[in-house]
């Protein structure tokens, strides 16, 4: 992965993931904000929230709406706006989904996220990833939660930037450096 | 600013020359000197040696290639804010 491209696709899932966790995590677990904004009840919903939950349910295969989506889907416009964001985000390109359910897994596991670490672990069981596998994100999330906080606490300063090439190659569509 | 000096690798005991070895080896990157983080888990091998061996544990190939646990760790690391 010594290309650029790989990592802004992880940044862009590490953004969104936390965007969607914050609002589940707020309004879905316990907690004094729990219930404070309510889920839109698919039953009552407009046309333009009911297309957006048909999609995100085929995107999941999931029979029930994930909670960020059916608290964003007050407002449809802006829900469908950060859906296709995160369709986007989380389809397969230069990394696989299963990947980004992954590195979602371990965006929320390490900002406990309740809503985040239980819906990103449904999500890498369902893409395929095993016990093993989800033990092996774990341990990386664990064994990285511990190096980072070690080398906070001794204010370390970044002595490893050199290990890979610089990328060169211009943004999509863009002009070679000449 | 480190809140601790880093010993200058030729200070550290021969016990610990080997887990430099083992971390230039482990990035296959030849190091002008060994990484900071090196020299802190060489400082006390009690604790470094099985945090160590558990990190190679965690990122050997398995269902996730080696590549991919780099990225893990790397999300886990801006989670965290951490700029090491």
């Amino acid at each position: 992965m010594s290309d650029d491209a790989p990592w802004y696709e992880a940044a862009l899932v590490v953004g969104i993931t936390n965007a969607l966790n914050v609002v589940a995590d707020a309004f879905g677990e316990p907690g004094p904000t729990e219930g404070l904004l309510r889920p839109l009840d698919e039953g009552h919903a407009a046309e333009p929230a009911r297309a957006l939950f048909a999609e995100v349910r085929a995107f999941y295969d999931c029979a029930e709406v994930p909670l960020p989506f059916a608290l964003m889907a007050h407002d449809p416009a802006y829900a469908a706006d950060v859906w296709d964001a995160v369709k986007w985000a989380f389809s397969d390109r230069h990394l696989s989904r299963r990947l980004k359910e992954a590195l979602a897994f371990a965006v929320s596991l390490t900002s406990r996220s309740g809503f985040g670490t239980r819906f990103h672990l449904g999500e890498m069981r369902r893409l395929g990833v095993g016990e093993r596998g989800v033990m092996e994100v774990l341990g990386v999330t664990q064994m990285f939660s511990s190096y980072t906080k070690i080398a906070d606490t001794l204010q370390l300063e970044p002595d490893m930037g050199d290990i890979a090439p610089v990328d060169r190659s211009p943004a999509p569509g863009g002009d070679p450096i000449r | 600013m480190p809140t601790v000096r880093l010993r200058h690798p030729s200070e550290y005991p021969a016990a610990a020359q080997k887990l430099f070895d083992l971390s230039r080896s482990w990035f296959n990157h030849d190091f002008a000197q060994p990484p900071a983080m090196s020299r802190v888990m060489a400082w006390d091998p009690g604790f470094g040696a099985p945090h160590g061996r558990a990190m190679k544990r965690a990122m050997m190939p398995g269902e996730f290639s080696r590549a991919e646990k780099e990225m893990v760790a790397a999300v886990v690391s801006g989670v965290n804010a951490c700029a090491y």
